[in-house]
């Protein structure tokens, strides 16, 4: 199987019978992504007739927009299109032709022309989708960068959704004690800063009671998480319940506005989706590009991998591997909790019990689907973060499609990939495993 | 003497974790007590003690009577005699039971699939699939005579169960996907499946737009004691005797030999010639079966409604039941039955002192926690650093 993929045009006669068996699973697939070329144009003819309008703020919302008038039925054109190329030079290429990559040329071609099909005769605002998805798509993605810190290191991280939790709960509370405290004028300028920077405390906390149990107890880091998990849980709906519904004082923050970034907001169509976003978003971008650099390039990023690819090798060089583990956690509690802020903090909000709502969990599915990689992690959040703003928009333009398609896609593709049906993603090898120091 | 020692000994760690998370919770009990903290602020610190841990004092006072009843009411009972009085006065424990039965059936469910080196975390999906599966199979066959429906509901409902086990543990045993990643997902799809069956007229009500299922009074479990009042229905004693059965099973049969082996070492499980791939997925089926039928003798026997929140989290709880019972069937029934009690007392504190029930969650973690780190909590109490009958050796770091 690997040969074939690593080398397909290489005449080892011991790889002939993988060699033939990539072939016939290549024609396979050539014929199978055909055909769906042909299905994308049978839709093309039912649903030519229809109209949908898609509608783009050029600076500022609710001021001037431009308006592209169109049909499903060319969405659908373009999506058979581009599919069929795909499935042509699949079968064309054989085995050696890299499907994978072609996949996000047709993917999004079939998702809009989907969309634009469930949305027949209504003007929907893509402004607000695409904002919207980076927006939806903060909290997992920097869940995702923290469970790619800790896996890197060797440890598990199931307890993103617990951190989140918990960060959205200190986070209000701190939030609300500066304007309690600090009166509201200096309270909403300090608020908005000190309400994240305990959220993100309180995640350290989180991450440091998980490596002490899991490194000095040798505690399953399963184990660990799920108490991570289940104890957020009821200590943050305790809280709630018992302090912040009769002292609501104690969970009104500071909101924290958001921030249009000069020169760039004003390019059209382009600056109300990237640059008038919360701060959250651009610390997000800011986070990823760190943490790409820094896991990839710097000397702590090549130890941190050696301690989760092969702690046993690591520490016979000198590293020392329990230190850089309790460092990852501690670094990914920071980020989850500051994260987690986000939910209690943005626009206006406040804490709500459960408020985020299974949104740990899908991060971690976005590490798995973006391979242990920030980039890629970050990728994947997006598509997830899409997934929600979609959500948002159908049931705006009151699209009746149960939501409940739409909330399933992060956990069906999860399983997908996890199974390696659209390709095999290996995470680091010992992650989960305890390493004694010798 | 020491006979009795050697037997008590594995109940020690259990014991004292669940202590010290009640210890642990009580903290944050008393740092959570507003009024008593202005007490504080006031320049008071003894009135603040004693008002806050008074608290924590009736708290814990109202969990125990509301668990395991009264006296007063026996006392009263025993005097009139009559069936209400004696209702009256065994409801707590009636309730205790009802409670402890799906924690019973999810947290052998746990077992089997720990036993087998199977990390099984889907038993929230496993059990709420089970409860709609039993729920459509009664309407289905609501026509029928009532034991027919209520056992073809049941029936639903394990092979539901089974279903959303099986899923996780071909796909480990196929493609080597990790089970934890694939359950967790599955929890949540699980969800959005219930969500969506009960959007359709054929399981809402004719009336109302709240997302709950028809009534299933029409084959409800039988109650096991006919007084009024008294909730608790056979599911319970099935409970036991499925208990015993995943004793028998895996203890004394080949199948569970090779699950158990599986779960020690599978690699050498594999060397002995046993199917890896084979126990894997027989021990999430066998999980989710029991799960499953937890879901359906929930909504057959309990609350015969089908609902969103007819999963307070027994899935979670599960885990800890199933660490905290050794892994062990009898073990398990005891976890259950304690935390049972710990359940339906609380609703009897959150109603006495509007103390929020979800304490008891944070409770349940800290539980998990201490028994799953048993050198932390002999170093917390200075026993000694013994290997203790779970088998986990002594650990250098607890000695150091």
């Amino acid at each position: 199987m690997t040969a074939a993929a690593t080398s397909p045009r290489a005449i080892v006669p011991a790889a002939s019978e993988a060699h033939r068996r990539a072939a016939r699973s290549a024609r396979i697939r050539g014929v199978v992504i055909c055909v769906l070329a042909l299905i994308a144009f049978g839709f093309a003819t039912n649903t030519m007739g229809d109209k949908v309008t898609f509608k783009f703020w050029l600076t500022e919302q609710g001021k001037a927009f431009i308006e592209i008038p169109t049909s499903p039925g060319v969405l659908w054109i373009l999506a058979g299109l581009t599919t069929g190329l795909t499935g042509l030079w699949q079968l064309w290429k054989g085995a050696s032709a890299a499907w994978r990559r072609w996949l996000i040329l047709w993917l999004p071609f079939w998702v809009a022309a989907i969309v634009g099909t469930m949305l027949a005769g209504k003007t929907a605002t893509l402004t607000n989708l695409f904002a919207g998805t980076f927006e939806y798509a903060f909290p997992i993605s920097m869940g995702a960068f923290a469970a790619i810190i800790c896996e890197r290191s060797g440890m598990f991280d199931i307890a993103v959704e617990g951190k989140l939790l918990v960060g959205a709960c200190v986070g209000s509370i701190a939030g609300s004690m500066c304007l309690q405290v600090l009166g509201p004028e200096t309270g909403a300028v300090v608020g908005p800063i000190v309400g994240p920077a305990f959220a993100a405390l309180a995640g350290m906390g989180i991450g440091l009671l998980m490596a002490w149990l899991a490194i000095r107890y040798k505690v399953d880091q399963i184990i660990t998480g799920t108490v991570v998990n289940f104890g957020a849980l009821g200590l943050t709906n305790f809280v709630y319940l018992r302090v912040l519904q009769t002292y609501t004082d104690y969970n009104t923050p500071p909101t924290i506005e958001r921030i249009q970034i000069p020169v760039l907001s004003q390019i059209p169509v382009l600056g109300p989706i990237l640059f008038q976003a919360t701060p959250y978003v651009y610390v997000g971008w800011v986070v990823m590009l760190i943490l790409t650099y820094f896991i990839f390039k710097t000397r702590w990023g090549l130890r941190l991998r050696a301690s989760g690819e092969y702690p046993q090798a690591a520490g016979t060089v000198g590293i020392n591997v329990i230190a850089i583990r309790y460092r990852a956690m501690l670094l990914a509690g920071a980020i989850a909790g500051f994260a987690g802020s986000y939910l209690s903090l943005h626009s206006a909000g406040s804490f709500q019990m459960n408020m985020s709502a299974g949104k740990g969990f899908i991060g971690i599915a976005a590490m798995i689907f973006g391979a242990w990689n920030p980039i890629a992690a970050f990728g994947a959040a997006l598509v997830f973060g899409f997934a929600d703003a979609t959500q948002q928009l159908l049931s705006t333009l009151g699209v009746d499609i149960p939501p409940q398609f739409l909330a399933s896609v992060p956990y069906v593709l999860t399983i997908v990939v996890v199974a390696g049906l659209v390709g095999r993603v290996r995470g680091p090898a010992m992650a989960g495993q305890p390493y004694e120091q010798g | 003497m020491s006979g009795l020692r050697r037997r008590l000994r594995p109940l020690v760690i259990p014991f004292l974790a669940v202590i010290s998370a009640f210890l642990v919770g009580s903290i944050f009990l008393i740092f959570t007590d507003i009024p008593a903290l202005q007490k504080l602020l006031a320049g008071n610190p003894l009135d603040f003690l004693v008002t806050a841990v008074g608290n924590v004092v009736k708290a814990y006072t109202a969990l125990l009577t509301g668990a395991f009843g009264d006296p007063g009411k026996f006392v009263d009972a025993f005097r009139q005699g009559t069936p209400e009085a004696w209702a009256t006065a065994f409801r707590p424990i009636s309730e205790t039971l009802v409670a402890a039965t799906p924690l019973i059936f999810t947290g052998l469910a746990i077992a089997v699939s720990f036993r087998s080196g199977v990390f099984n975390i889907g038993g929230d999906g496993q059990f709420v699939l089970g409860a709609l599966g039993a729920t459509a199979m009664a309407l289905l066959l609501r026509d029928l005579p009532a034991p027919i429906t209520l056992v073809g509901a049941l029936l639903a409902g394990v092979v539901f169960g089974m279903a959303w086990g099986f899923i996780p543990g071909f796909l480990k045993a196929r493609t080597g996907a990790h089970e934890v990643i694939t359950t967790i997902m599955l929890n949540y799809i699980a969800l959005q499946i219930v969500q969506l069956a009960l959007r359709t007229p054929f399981m809402r009500p004719a009336t109302g737009s709240e997302p709950i299922s028809k009534v299933i009074d029409f084959a409800r479990v039988p109650q096991l004691i006919p007084l009024p009042g008294l909730r608790l229905h056979w599911g319970f004693i099935v409970a036991l005797i499925v208990a015993a059965l995943v004793s028998y099973f895996l203890f004394r049969t080949t199948k569970g030999f090779e699950l158990r082996s599986a779960g020690l070492n599978l690699t050498a499980a594999r060397y002995a010639g046993m199917s890896a791939g084979g126990s894997i997925i027989l021990a999430m089926v066998v999980s989710g079966a029991l799960a499953g039928l937890g879901g359906a003798f929930q909504v057959m026997g309990t609350v015969t409604q089908m609902s969103n929140d007819i999963n307070s989290g027994y899935g979670w709880t599960a885990i800890a039941l199933a660490l905290l019972g050794g892994t062990r069937p009898g073990g398990v029934v005891a976890a259950a039955l304690l935390f049972g009690a710990l359940n339906n007392g609380g609703h009897e504190m959150q109603i006495e002192t509007s103390i929020p029930l979800d304490l008891l969650i944070f409770i349940q973690a800290l539980v998990i926690m201490f028994v799953a780190a048993p050198d932390l909590v002999r170093q917390i109490y200075r026993l000694k650093p013994k290997g203790d009958e779970t088998g986990a050796p002594a650990e250098e770091g607890a000695a150091a």
